[in-house]
């Protein structure tokens, strides 16, 4: 959808120089660059400013020397990481969770913004709006503290299994469950609030189309397939690849709340592990090569997944 | 047209302008703020006090419902007209607190004063003195802290628990001043349950057993329905207590026999311990949910009266409950006895902290006026500063009745607020601070006669198998930190799959080879070496 | 809506409502549950197990302790100073940023909208950060929560895609009428999109709202304290652990359960309430669809 000025920029054979072409383009953009400065200052201060301290992740911190007198160690911190005891096994969780993330939790905003669309009663629409929204305004401490207490052995759930006549299951501490109840309860955190952005892209698809459709007799279901969807494309397109670029970024803090040692098998990941060893050591230099090791994966798998958009679909990040 | 646009544009740029004076406003107007505080920064009183001091500490939960920072505790406000110091104090965020620290002790951004467990410090307290975050203090105290000299000078004992291996004094410590302060924390029994079903208090293991066993199947509770829950296990207290586990004479962790360390889960008997643990675990006795249960929910099995028996606290567990459930006077907890293998033994094991965990106020290298700091901080330890901190204002707070500092029903019977947050609001006996804690506190904090009964029972250990507070070198403890991080993950693990018999105990010669191979031996090396050296302190 | 139903249709409608309602149900129970609970009498409450279908009796002690919290009220200030000043600079700085990384034949484009996306990846660390606010004196001033926060990457690349699908039509005949780029923005951009920026208000108002990591680590001056890390203090005293693992130790009381959820309601309500008044936008936003082409 966007439209791809690499094309126009390369269109004319004989090009000017480029000292000229920069010349020129800040002559008749001056708007344009005067607005995206702040923009660039705050990028350049708070996001690349800060960039200098990635080296820690080759040294030893110490506070007393400062980020650039700290001794070198090399890839010592990494080769502690990989060669640690529990390396493959939070590796393994992480990359499952991810996965799940992906498959179970993604699809589950666009599903609801589809439902939500094809709602006639303008009023039912806006209070099953709300409704959904508030889970994400919890804290997640909270969240975790009901789900201790509805999964319990002899809490809700398992009440109502007895009702049913089945076998109560101790959910928070059997490693095979963790992973439906981290997914599952994700979805419940934020499906209504992921839908806000696909509502807001369906609200932008011109009504014509649907007028034309109607004409041509195509049934509701139909118009959801063949307008609807394809007006959210972009936008799904779009936010799938954040969420690749994101994929190993899970939400720790949560399966800290949820997670005990009787759950580590499967609930242990690559940031549990950090922060278990972040806090017993302070040791910032490891943690920032743990968190280094992360980002170049993220970045690798959000490299191809703009690649693969664009080689497929219209759709890019840039 | 022209115009238009001209007015237009003129708009948008008002706005941007509007924007970027707002953030210029909000970011000088703080800066002014900075800067005036560091223009009045240290300068020394009269008295020989600071003029003013910043100090980091955590406020206490039980403080912090009622005030905004500890500058409202009236011991305070009290040592504020005695020294004239003007305090400005720093709190982090309760729960947040070891994260603030270690950003704080990194970034080399320090207040005058830090209070804070310093064992627990990256690197323990000689490595925060070696990095210039701290100063030492043996050279202040000597000169400019006559009060804490005299307690030290009488209490050489002391004095070697607040000195580091290299003979570093690094705060002015918090001290339990007395061995009935020492415990708190044992296993708590349900003794009208007992009594219903005519049992005596168990003493051994296989007592143990045979109690645990009639409370699953006598309905002690009487509401016809077998939902009793025999023992209500926290593991991560038996770190602290050592209950049921004392009993073989070993600890979940580090202990020592005759100087010599050694790690429990590695000994023959912790595969005893988890023997019997599984045992009983198999046949109910202990609650199937241990394993995920946090403090909302052991409040909730105890108050419906499902718990016979479990770890806790005086205050925050007897004192707690029965004050809860003061409306049906049945209810009864009461201390058990630290377990023994064989009945008649003197029970090996118990819960006693030392009389100083490494808590204390530190003065740091920022600190421009170190010495009139020292002075300030050893008025705390002096008689009036003493009486302040332990039992609040006179007249107000607590009366000398015969001598004996009595709290008052201000602090006692609050109308409004609990005990200790009443307490809090005065004094700091109630959790801790530099100053030494005085035991006509817990007498009258323990107010129900159960509440000293359990201290009194849960001191009666030898004690001397556990380990005193020892810190690794510098330089070995980045090494400890990394194994016993592994070892404690795998430990906590695999002691719930033992007990839940998801791992056969027959594999327990595969755990202690696993954990060998985490390099358990050499951290049983380093703490052996740090054993040493406090032992020739 | 002349067109007349098909049976297809009404059970696809049937069926449609009751799974948004089941989903309604699931998601608002615990909600309501958190509700009952900070009205009930603590002592009934901690005794009651399983579903709570109306308070176990009544009462708003709860809440009154909570308001009696001398934190809280200073943190609510607070709160609201973070929300509405942080998320008005935030709106500016993404709606420049979106509009001119939107703008076709604009050279240095790709590389500045490159430069932004790397930052999502790379991060220097906590104590970089925190020597970087230290330098430009940032520590313990309102600043500190609002200016390193004055632009979510995410948010920006969602108002680029939305002001890309504005129709260059619209643009062109403005700029036919001698209008430059400032007066496109706000004069057409903008209110063309202002679906999308009522979504971002939500967005970025929430994410000031829920702000507490930052505080932890820019803030030791209580009085600049957001409600969340105050919250956060309610919540975490009841928990076990910490109180075995807390700095300083001693014998620390549980707060009792129903402070905990009336903090949760004092906390979660107003930012609730911002929701229906952003509402409208949404419905505006259908009506400027049939302005296009």
């Amino acid at each position: 959808m966007t439209i791809n000025d690499q094309q126009i920029q390369s269109a004319p054979r004989t090009r000017p120089s480029f000292v000229s072409r920069a010349a020129k383009d800040f002559r008749k953009n001056a708007a344009i660059y005067l607005m995206v400065l702040p923009v660039v200052i705050y990028y350049a201060v708070f996001q690349y400013g800060p960039l200098y301290g990635i080296q820690i992740a080759f040294k030893d911190y110490s506070a007393r020397l400062g980020i650039w007198n700290s001794p070198w160690t090399g890839f010592q911190h990494f080769q502690d990481f990989f060669q640690g005891y529990y390396f493959e096994r939070v590796v393994r969780n992480t990359i499952i969770l991810g996965l799940y993330d992906l498959i179970f939790v993604f699809p589950a905003s666009i599903i609801l913004a589809l439902m939500l669309n094809e709602v006639r009663n303008r009023m039912f629409k806006r209070t099953v709006q709300s409704i959904t929204y508030i889970p994400h305004f919890i804290s997640v401490v909270v969240v975790v503290g009901m789900m201790i207490d509805f999964l319990s052995a002899d809490g809700l759930i398992n009440h109502l299994i007895a009702y049913f006549g089945g076998q109560p299951i101790s959910f928070m501490r059997l490693p095979e469950w963790f992973r439906a109840i981290y997914i599952s309860s994700a979805i419940w955190q934020g499906v209504g609030w992921g839908s806000i952005i696909y509502l807001a892209a369906i609200s932008n698809i011109d009504p014509t189309l649907y007028e034309s459709a109607k004409v041509d007799g195509a049934n509701r279901w139909k118009q959801m397939i063949h307008i609807t969807l394809p007006g959210l494309m972009p936008t799904i397109i779009i936010l799938f690849i954040l969420r690749i670029g994101s994929f190993m970024a899970l939400q720790d803090e949560k399966i800290l709340l949820m997670y005990n040692p009787m759950t580590y098998e499967t609930a242990d990941t690559i940031g549990t592990y950090v922060y278990r060893k972040g806090i017993l050591e302070a040791s910032y230099s490891y943690s920032a090569a743990v968190g280094l090791f992360n980002s170049v994966i993220n970045f690798v798998l959000l490299i191809s997944a703009n690649y693969l958009s664009k080689r497929f679909t219209d759709t890019k990040l840039w | 047209m022209k115009s238009i646009k001209n007015t237009v544009q003129y708009s948008a740029w008002v706005k941007v302008l509007i924007a970027a004076a707002a953030i210029v406003i909000v970011l000088t107007g703080c800066n002014e703020r900075e800067n005036s505080r560091d223009k009045s920064a240290n300068a020394v009183n009269e008295a020989g006090y600071p003029e003013t001091l910043t100090i980091w500490t955590v406020l206490n939960g039980n403080a912090a419902a009622t005030m905004k920072n500890a500058n409202e505790i009236a011991a305070y406000q009290e040592v504020e007209k005695a020294t004239g110091t003007k305090v400005t104090f720093q709190h982090p965020p309760q729960g947040q607190e070891m994260d603030a620290f270690n950003i704080m002790i990194s970034s080399g951004n320090l207040p005058d004063v830090i209070e804070y467990t310093w064992t627990n410090a990256p690197g323990g307290p000689d490595k925060v003195i070696a990095e210039e975050t701290i100063i030492r203090l043996n050279e202040l105290i000597e000169e400019h802290a006559p009060n804490l000299r005299k307690y030290l000078d009488e209490n050489p004992e002391v004095e070697k628990l607040i000195t580091t291996d290299d003979g570093n004094i690094y705060v002015f410590p918090f001290i339990r001043g007395d061995e009935f302060l020492l415990t708190f924390n044992g296993i708590i029994v349900r003794q009208d349950w007992l009594d219903a079903l005519d049992l005596e208090m168990p003493e051994t293991i296989d007592e143990w057993y045979e109690v645990l066993k009639a409370f699953k199947t006598g309905d002690p509770n009487g509401n016809g329905k077998a939902d009793e829950i025999p023992l209500l296990l926290e593991l991560g207290q038996l770190d602290v207590n050592h209950a049921f586990i004392g009993a073989w004479g070993i600890t979940t962790k580090f202990y020592q026999v005759d100087g010599e360390v050694r790690y429990g889960p590695m000994q023959p008997e912790f595969k005893e311990f988890l023997t019997t643990m599984n045992k009983w675990y198999e046949e109910g006795l202990i609650d199937p949910d241990y394993a995920a249960t946090d403090g909302t929910l052991k409040d909730a099995k105890v108050m419906n009266d499902q718990v016979g028996a479990f770890l806790g606290f005086t205050g925050s567990s007897i004192g707690r409950y029965m004050d809860l459930k003061k409306d049906e006077p049945k209810f009864n907890l009461v201390g058990a006895p630290n377990v023994v293998l064989n009945k008649g033994d003197e029970p090996l094991l118990g819960q006693k902290d030392p009389p100083f965990i490494g808590y204390g106020a530190a003065i740091t290298s920022a600190n421009k006026f170190p010495e009139a700091t020292a002075k300030w901080l050893d008025y705390k330890y002096s008689e009036e500063g003493h009486m302040l901190f332990n039992f609040g204002v006179e007249g107000v707070s607590y009366e000398m009745i015969d001598g004996y500092p009595t709290y008052t029903d201000e602090v006692m019977n609050h109308p409004s607020l609990p005990v200790t947050q009443a307490m809090s609001r005065y004094m700091m006996a109630s959790y801790s601070g530099p100053f030494i804690q005085d035991r006509r506190y817990m007498e009258q904090y323990s107010q129900l006669p159960q509440q000293k009964e359990a201290i009194q029972t849960w001191m009666r250990a030898k004690n001397d198998r556990l380990m005193p507070i020892v810190t690794p070198t510098a330089e070995e403890s980045s090494r400890y930190a990394s194994i016993m991080n592994d070892v404690n993950t795998y430990y906590d693990e695999m002691i719930n799959k033992f007990i839940m018999g998801v791992v056969p105990i027959s594999q327990f010669d595969e755990f202690v080879e696993t954990l060998k191979g985490m390099g358990i031996e050499e951290a049983i090396k380093i703490q052996q070496a740090a054993l040493d050296r406090f032992n020739s302190r | 809506m002349v067109h007349k139903k098909t049976f297809g249709e009404h059970i696809f409608d049937t069926s449609n409502t009751l799974a948004l309602m089941l989903l309604s149900l699931v998601t608002l129970y615990p909600f309501v549950y958190v509700l009952f609970a900070s009205v009930s009498n603590p002592a009934e409450l901690v005794q009651h197990r399983g579903i709570l279908l109306w308070p176990k009796g009544f009462t708003l002690d709860a809440y009154r302790l909570v308001f009696e919290n001398p934190n809280i009220i200073r943190s609510y200030l607070n709160t609201i100073f973070y929300v509405t000043v942080g998320t008005a600079l935030n709106i500016l700085m993404t709606a420049l940023g979106a509009y001119a990384l939107s703008r076709r034949n604009v050279m240095w484009k790709n590389t500045i909208m490159i430069m932004i996306v790397l930052t999502m990846f790379f991060d220097g660390g906590l104590i970089p950060r925190y020597l970087l606010m230290k330098n430009l004196g940032l520590l313990d001033t309102y600043a500190a929560l609002i200016v390193p926060a004055a632009i979510s990457t995410w948010n920006l690349i969602v108002m680029r895609t939305a002001f890309q699908s504005v129709p260059v039509a619209l643009e062109e005949s403005a700029r036919m009428d001698g209008a430059g780029d400032w007066t496109i923005l706000f004069r057409i951009i903008i209110p063309l999109s202002l679906p999308v920026i009522a979504v971002m208000i939500l967005f970025y108002g929430v994410g000031h709202w829920n702000r507490w990591f930052e505080a932890l680590i820019y803030l030791r001056e209580r009085d600049l304290f957001p409600l969340q890390l105050i919250l956060r203090e309610i919540l975490v005293q009841n928990d076990t652990s910490s109180m075995m693992t807390s700095v300083g130790g001693g014998d620390r009381m549980p707060i009792g359960e129903t402070i905990k959820y009336a903090t949760i309601i004092v906390a979660t309500v107003p930012i609730l309430l911002l929701y229906p008044f952003l509402q409208k936008y949404f419905v505006k936003g259908v009506m400027i669809g049939a302005i296009k082409e």
